[in-house]
């Protein structure tokens, strides 16, 4: 089977009338693009990266590279999980490098990875924000193939995240448990045998107004989710949820972005409208 | 060009050293102050904190002493072994020559780590504390020298490097100074389970015990860990300690 070195690379910037467009795209497989959506009400580009093959296979290696500009605003998503599937030999990875200028907005929202038996995968992700720059990034992990009975089943899964800040490390996390360790916390935790995981970063600067829609969220927790906020070192928030299901996971984000949206409106944008 | 025999010998040499083997002139001044240093009576202000344990214990993840134990060997220790003890071993060489750009890169990824306010503010005290300790007991230059650059760059301080930094003036080779880390946050954990949860004194010491024992291979690997590899988390012990912010009621900071 062919290993693919994909690489996908977009520039959204401003046009004089004030839309997001993107002003630079590059491509290549397993990397394919649908038609770009401007959604009026969310004043937001919403561009849905596809990948047209079965899914991440070894030796993959997609390199990804996404630049918002000053005014730029644009949402990133992908129309289904991604499965990484097993691999006799060999790893996967996934390097993803974002930057968003002052004034501008990125949101990044996959749907959920997916670590299938015995798969080797890594995920580095890099976050660089100006100061005035924002961004809301949500990464979901599914236990495995839950239906199919198979979980936490991954033989090495390492997902990385740095976040900078005007050049400031202010997050890092480095998400390396077995899917056995991983499996004993959800036991102790009381959240099943099929927990899913959302790991958020809220990118920007807190004003007097915060209170309410924080304690919005802080209310999201419960009833088979649970959900906790705090502020980063600074410019912005971590957000991690956990969900009995995958269902719950999705019906959880749903509702996290909904409580956001009273302050971050471009979160109206429909991930689902293309 | 320098001959292979020079090259092997600085690197044999400084193993030696980290290990902590006598060269000969090596005295063991150090044990007594170390000792100290990881005491509870030592005022680093731990005893105010339950590291995000209280949150568990609000949320009914942990109520007993084997829940407790799970916690403790499914949680605590790998994010020692994968975070705070090698944090401590980068900084325990940075701090040898010293390399103070490094140290800052240090302190920075150590609060950036931790993602609940409280556990990072918490860090943040307790990393104070030790390294004003260091230069007002010892008068050392290294302590005074690195709160100077700290302050003047406005670094976060660390638990870890604040360790690093004792090992360093204290003369102390690196395991012993992991060693010190380990034993400090296990039983900082345990005497705030103690006020948590119904155990007594001979449970909280059966569980420090068993997780001493498995010190020395935490260590070792920990020593071995690469700087780009430092890091780890539990998602719930993350989202207890973010809720932990406004719980109604607590006994602990964090």
């Amino acid at each position: 089977m062919a290993d693919f070195s994909g690489h996908l690379s977009l520039r959204a910037a401003t046009r004089a009338d004030g839309r997001t467009v993107l002003a630079r795209q590059s491509f290549r497989a397993p990397y394919h693009l649908s038609k770009p959506y401007w959604d009026m009400d969310a004043k937001t580009l919403l561009v849905q990266v596809v990948n047209p093959t079965a899914g991440i296979l070894s030796g993959d290696r997609l390199e990804s590279d996404i630049d918002v500009r000053k005014g730029a605003a644009l949402l990133v998503t992908t129309p289904s999980a991604s499965r990484v599937f097993k691999m006799k030999s060999g790893t996967a990875e996934c390097r993803q490098h974002f930057t968003v200028a002052a004034g501008g907005w990125l949101e990044v929202m996959p749907e959920p990875l997916v670590p299938h038996r015995g798969c080797r995968y890594r995920q580095s992700t890099r976050i660089e924000v100006e100061p005035g720059g924002e961004l809301f990034f949500a990464d979901l992990l599914m236990p495995g193939r839950v239906a199919h009975g198979e979980a936490w089943a991954w033989e090495k899964l390492c997902l990385e995240i740095d976040v900078r800040l005007g050049g400031e490390l202010v997050l890092r996390e480095r998400f390396e448990q077995t899917g056995a360790e991983l499996q004993a916390l959800a036991e102790l935790a009381g959240s099943g045998p099929a927990a899913c995981f959302g790991n958020a970063v809220l990118i920007a600067a807190e004003t007097d107004a915060d209170q309410a829609w924080r304690d919005a969220v802080a209310a999201l927790h419960g009833d088979g989710l649970w959900v906790g906020m705090s502020p980063l070192r600074r410019g912005g928030w971590s957000i991690k949820f956990v969900a009995s299901d995958g269902m719950r996971l999705r019906s959880g984000l749903r509702a996290l972005r909904q409580v956001l949206s009273m302050r971050f409106p471009r979160l109206t944008c429909d991930p689902r409208k293309l | 060009m320098k001959s292979a025999r020079a090259t092997s010998i600085k690197p044999r040499s400084s193993r030696r050293k980290e290990a902590g083997l006598s060269t000969g002139t090596d005295s063991y001044a150090w044990i007594g102050s170390l000792l100290q240093a990881g005491d509870s009576f030592y005022p680093t202000g731990s005893y105010a904190h339950s590291f995000g344990l209280e949150g568990l214990t609000q949320e009914g993840v942990v109520r007993d002493h084997a829940t407790l134990e799970k916690f403790l060997f499914l949680s605590a220790l790998p994010a020692l072994r994968r975070t705070d003890l090698p944090l401590a071993a980068h900084a325990w060489r940075a701090l040898e020559a010293p390399d103070w750009d490094r140290i800052g890169e240090i302190s920075v990824l150590s609060s950036a780590l931790k993602t609940a306010r409280e556990a990072r503010a918490a860090a943040a005290n307790i990393g104070r504390q030790r390294a004003e300790l260091a230069a007002v007991l010892h008068g050392h230059p290294l302590a005074r020298e690195y709160l100077r650059r700290a302050t003047a760059a406005d670094w976060p301080f660390s638990p870890p490097v604040s360790a690093a930094l004792e090992g360093r003036v204290l003369g102390a080779p690196l395991p012993a100074v992991l060693a010190g880390v380990y034993y400090a946050t296990v039983a900082s954990l345990l005497a705030a389970a103690m006020k948590l949860l119904r155990l007594g004194q001979n449970g909280c010491q059966t569980l420090l015990t068993a997780a001493m024992r498995q010190s020395a291979a935490d260590i070792a690997a920990a020593t071995a860990t690469p700087f780009d590899e430092i890091g780890w988390f539990n998602p719930w012990l993350d989202i207890a300690a973010a809720r932990h912010e406004t719980a109604d009621g607590r006994l602990f900071i964090s």
